[in-house]
């Protein structure tokens, strides 16, 4: 689609595409053109949203598009943690959205509830599942 | 009646000793002040990790310290209005092999017959601790009642309710020359203050207060390095420490590699409430050489690894290193000066500040207003050192 | 083992790159960016003479250059830490440690963020960022959008959107907080805009430097600052409006705005709400300097350089045997100054390697003449007072060496 592309420029011309490449992110199949970032390929199809904060889930996309803000963390074939605004995009690279996680010491109200071990979280976590069924 | 520039007690250092002895000394009625070079929480502070444990201290002395410690956090809970972090879920110590393993059998057997809350973990427990840990660790053993604090909250938690209860504070304001005639004159950079006591809560630099009224003060600074990983997934739910780092902490022979031992590295890993990471650490003697060094640094990472060999995909968002205020025999000087009097010391808490500034807060409020002590002072005399010295 | 390790390809280390090969050094230039040119690459601006200033072509120009002296540039490695050997340096970056006998730091300048509610949402970027999206990377960041933060840059990359047919609704000031103090202070923006008056053909930026003359009487510019504000090639920018807060749930949505006094307090009532789809953060920019802390470089802080700077000469030596830095790691100017800057840093290196004194001294006084003349006709200026805080930092780094 890339229809953010600014295709025509008074000053720098019309925009040469030398080569174009195929991504997916979050599942879905995209193309990008050589020479961009992983950030730029996907904002030019209108895609704003990189991760979630990792506590409150609220969305989370470039700021400083030059690698010092780290607010556009992805993950990039398997590796968490890679800066979309720095990385070129390459053929088929795997891009997943940063995901919201577990707090499991949010609850301090009562210190007995904290769980102590991983299997204890895990039990609460099950616990939750089993409150909610349709979450 | 209440001079701003005039207290009572006033107190040299804002880290989390002379913090707790704020709250403690303003609480108990008494006109004070504390006295800060920077802001709260400038110095060694808020370059550690926060835990309150025992699970690292010598059966005795040194653990009922370590124990009034935790007893009087679970109160100061109730009675601070900013939160800090506070998460009672006991600790860990882990083992690197099976020589360790034997060690730490007979540390739980002697902290148990000493009446703590010690137990011996073995490989299926560990595995319950965290599924990330390497599956080649023994075992290790747990502490029930130990801690997590943020250190860097506490401090303003604890002067915040200070403050409520008469405290003055006065930050940036470091204190370049205290001398004593009737009352001691402190002038600092930013104003002069007289007050009839003083307590040195300085922490690593309280040698250089001494030395303003002539008292020799036998403290070091012990380096230390923390990285900080950042958010991902949860890993482990409680501090985990290694077994060698008892070894480290009382200069036992301890089995490593090199570097790890030259380094004095042992790994702590503390899950904070945000779910960053703190990974620790290492002692070393290289003078007041705040850099972070690459070379540790890696030796940490190397030893994180043994235990969490998953963790290797981490991104690591920061390191820093802070000073532990190290005296010879790994106590801390809580004193009243004969030479000098109306001046004590608190300082010299080592690696064990954060575990036991409450008491230390209580102890010297008990020593101003004269009353007993809640734990025997003795061997927290200022003389000690002075002692053993004419004995040589 | 290079002669020099180049951090950074902006104007600064490449050209510095080209003057360490012209006296044929062992040279390595890395960049953690996908392509050289640094900060470079997104400019665009027409110069007072009509020419334009296209970042993208002078980038061009310095790396052909570069290459026919074959030197090595490596994108995509970022330098994490470095550490000082018995030799040189050691430079830790993502593909591995580095070993290098000098070092030259030319990591260039970041922006400060200026922190409104609502801006961690989707759609809500610096302003360097809209920047290198639109002339770099050719992607339109939305379609309107509110500038928010009126300085030297902000002005220039609001023109660059405009240029490549982005809608901009106007430009207005960050409500003050204790984090955006000076960029919403009406009086301290006005004096900075008025230094880019000659930048901008608006009737009502020249009647504001009418009272420029004194002191007093730059309120009274303030004061008369027209309620609609001035447009510059037809957009409104604002100094007594400010945004308070920016509204969306998954995305931008909205902003809202208010009027302000002169002195940046808000008037109650006159909040509204504008619809906007994107916006644009300006804070203001400072030396990336980082690098040089962490090897234990003594520092200097001056306001006029745009902050805590690397203590450093002329000649761009640190007091740190082999270590250099050029560009706007030593003081926030034009990407002009920083290339003459990197001239000078290369020459200076070569010089360490001994040869040729008496030819090299030449060219190194040359590059200084140069540098000065460059700073004095400069056409962008970020800070004023920038002669000032260079001979500060002169001091310094004598107080340092020689005191
Ligand atoms: C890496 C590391 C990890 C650690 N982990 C733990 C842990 O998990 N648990 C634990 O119990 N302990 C831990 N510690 C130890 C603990 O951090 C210290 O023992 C404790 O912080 C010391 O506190 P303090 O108040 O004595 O010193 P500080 O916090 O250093 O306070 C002293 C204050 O005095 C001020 N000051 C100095 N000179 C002057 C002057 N002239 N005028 C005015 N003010 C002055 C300083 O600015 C400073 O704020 C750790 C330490 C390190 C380094
Ligand atoms: C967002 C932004 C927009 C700007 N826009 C303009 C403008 O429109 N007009 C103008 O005159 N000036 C502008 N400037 C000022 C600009 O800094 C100078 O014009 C000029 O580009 C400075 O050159 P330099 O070589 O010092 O640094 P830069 O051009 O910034 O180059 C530094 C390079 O170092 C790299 N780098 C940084 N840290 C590392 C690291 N740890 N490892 C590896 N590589 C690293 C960066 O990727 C970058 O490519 C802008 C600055 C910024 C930050
Ligand atoms: S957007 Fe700031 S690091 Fe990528």
């Amino acid at each position: 689609m890339n229809s953010h592309r600014i295709l025509d420029h008074p000053v720098l011309g019309k925009l040469t595409i030398e080569k174009e490449i195929p991504f997916t992110f979050d599942g879905k199949k995209y193309t990008g053109y050589e020479g961009d970032t992983i950030a730029s390929a996907l904002l030019a199809q209108g895609i704003r949203t990189l991760r979630v904060h990792e506590e409150s889930g609220s969305p989370r996309g470039i700021y400083c598009n030059i690698g010092h803000c780290f607010e556009c963390r992805v993950t990039v074939d398997g590796t968490p943690g890679i800066r979309a605004c720095l990385t070129e995009l390459n053929p088929d690279m795997i891009i997943e959205s940063g995901k919201q996680q577990f707090s499991p010491f949010k609850s301090t109200e009562n210190q007995d509830d904290l769980p102590r071990t991983y299997a204890e979280f895990e039990k609460q976590l099950k616990g939750e599942k089993e409150d909610e069924p349709d979450v | 009646m209440t001079n701003k520039n005039h207290a009572e007690v006033a107190i040299i250092g804002g880290g989390i000793v002379g913090c707790a002895i704020a709250y403690y000394v303003a609480k108990a009625g008494i006109d004070c002040m504390l006295i800060e070079k920077g802001d709260l929480a400038s110095g060694t502070s808020s370059r550690c990790d926060g835990n309150i444990t025992i699970v690292d201290k010598d059966p005795g002395f040194d653990s009922l310290m370590s124990l009034a410690s935790q007893e009087l956090t679970a109160e100061l809970e109730k009675d601070l209005y900013l939160p800090f972090e506070y998460r009672t879920q006991g600790s860990i110590l882990v083992c690197d092999n099976d020589a360790e393993m034997e060690v730490a059998n007979e540390w739980v057997n002697i902290q148990n017959q000493a009446g703590l809350k010690f137990k011996l973990l073995d490989h299926s427990d560990i595995r319950q601790e965290s599924p990330y840990f390497a599956d080649d660790i023994p075992g290790g053993l747990e502490c029930e009642t130990d801690s997590l604090i943020n250190p860097y909250l506490f401090c303003y938690s604890l002067i915040d309710r200070a403050k409520e209860y008469g405290l003055k504070l006065h930050t940036r304001a470091e204190v370049k020359q205290v001398s004593k005639k009737e009352e001691f004159l402190i002038e600092t950079t930013n104003g002069s203050f007289t007050a009839k006591k003083v307590v040195n809560a300085a922490g690593v630099w309280a040698p250089f207060i001494g030395k303003m009224l002539d008292i020799e003060i036998p403290i070091k600074p012990r380096k230390g390095h923390i990285m900080v990983g950042g958010r991902q997934k949860p890993i482990i739910m409680r501090n985990v420490m290694e077994f060698g780092y008892l070894m480290n902490k009382f200069q036992r022979e301890r089995i490593a590699d090199p570097e790890t031992l030259k380094h004095g590295v042992a790994l702590v890993l503390e899950p904070t409430e945000s779910q960053n990471f703190l990974i620790g650490s290492s002692r070393q003697f290289v003078g007041f050489d705040a850099r972070v060094d690459f070379n540790v640094v890696q030796t940490m990472a190397r030893r994180a690894l043994r235990f969490f060999p998953k963790l290797d995909d981490f991104n690591i968002i920061r390191t820093y290193t802070g000073f532990r205020p190290w005296t010879e025999d790994h106590l801390p000087i809580i004193s009243a000066v004969e030479e000098v009097p109306g001046f004590y010391i608190a300082a010299g808490h080592e690696g064990d500040g954060i575990s036991l500034a409450t008491i230390t807060g209580k102890l010297i409020e008990e020593m101003i207003s004269g009353k007993e002590t809640t734990i025997s002072i003795e061997p927290l005399r200022y003389d000690r050192f002075k002692r053993k010295v004419v004995h040589m | 083992m290079y002669d020099v390790l180049i951090i950074g390809a902006g104007p600064a280390g490449l050209s510095a790159a080209i003057a360490a090969r012209e006296w044929n050094l062992n040279v390595l230039v890395i960049d953690e960016f996908l392509k050289p040119g640094g900060r470079l690459l997104g400019q665009l601006h027409q110069e007072p003479d009509g020419k334009w200033w296209n970042g993208i072509e002078e980038s061009k120009i310095l790396l052909e250059k570069a290459k026919e002296l074959n030197t090595d540039i490596r994108c995509g490695i970022s330098a994490h830490t470095i550490e000082k050997t018995d030799h040189g340096f050691s430079v830790y970056t993502n593909e591995g440690i580095l070993e290098a006998e000098n070092l030259l730091i030319a990591t260039g300048a970041a922006e400060s963020p200026a922190p409104i509610p609502g801006w961690t949402l989707p759609g809500v970027m610096s302003i360097g960022a809209a920047q290198v999206m639109t002339n770099v990377h050719r992607v339109r960041v939305g379609k309107k959008g509110i500038v928010v933060g009126v300085n030297v840059l902000s002005v220039a990359i609001a023109r660059e959107m405009q240029l490549a047919g982005i809608d901009l609704e106007c430009m207005a000031l960050p409500a003050i907080n204790s984090a955006t103090e000076s960029h919403g202070s009406p009086k301290k923006v006005m004096k900075a805009l008025l230094r880019i008056a000659h930048l901008a053909p608006s009737t009502a930026i020249r009647f504001g430097s009418r009272f420029m003359k004194g002191d007093g009487t730059k309120a009274l510019a303030v004061k008369f600052f027209p309620k609609s504000g001035v447009k510059m090639w037809g957009m409104p920018i604002h100094l007594r409006k400010a945004v308070t807060r920016i509204n969306g749930t998954n995305q931008v949505e909205s902003v809202t705005i208010c009027d302000i006094t002169a002195d940046g307090e808000i008037i109650p009532g006159s909040e509204r709400n504008i619809e906007v789809d994107f916006v644009c953060i300006a804070g203001g920019l400072y030396p990336l300097a980082e690098l040089a802390a962490v090897i234990g470089c003594p520092f200097q802080y001056i306001e006029e350089l745009g902050g805590h700077v690397p203590v450093h000469n002329e000649q761009m030596e640190t007091p740190l045997e082999g270590l250099f830095v050029a560009g706007n790691i030593t003081g926030i100017e034009s990407a002009k100054v920083a290339r003459a800057q990197g001239t000078l840093a290369g020459l200076s290196i070569a010089k360490r390697k001994g040869q040729n004194l008496a030819k090299l001294e030449n060219q190194i006084q040359q590059a200084k003449m140069n540098v000065r003349t460059i700073r004095e006709n400069a056409t962008i200026q970020f800070h004023p007072g920038i002669e000032k805080g260079r001979s500060r930092m002169e001091e310094a780094y004598y107080d340092i060496v020689h005191g």
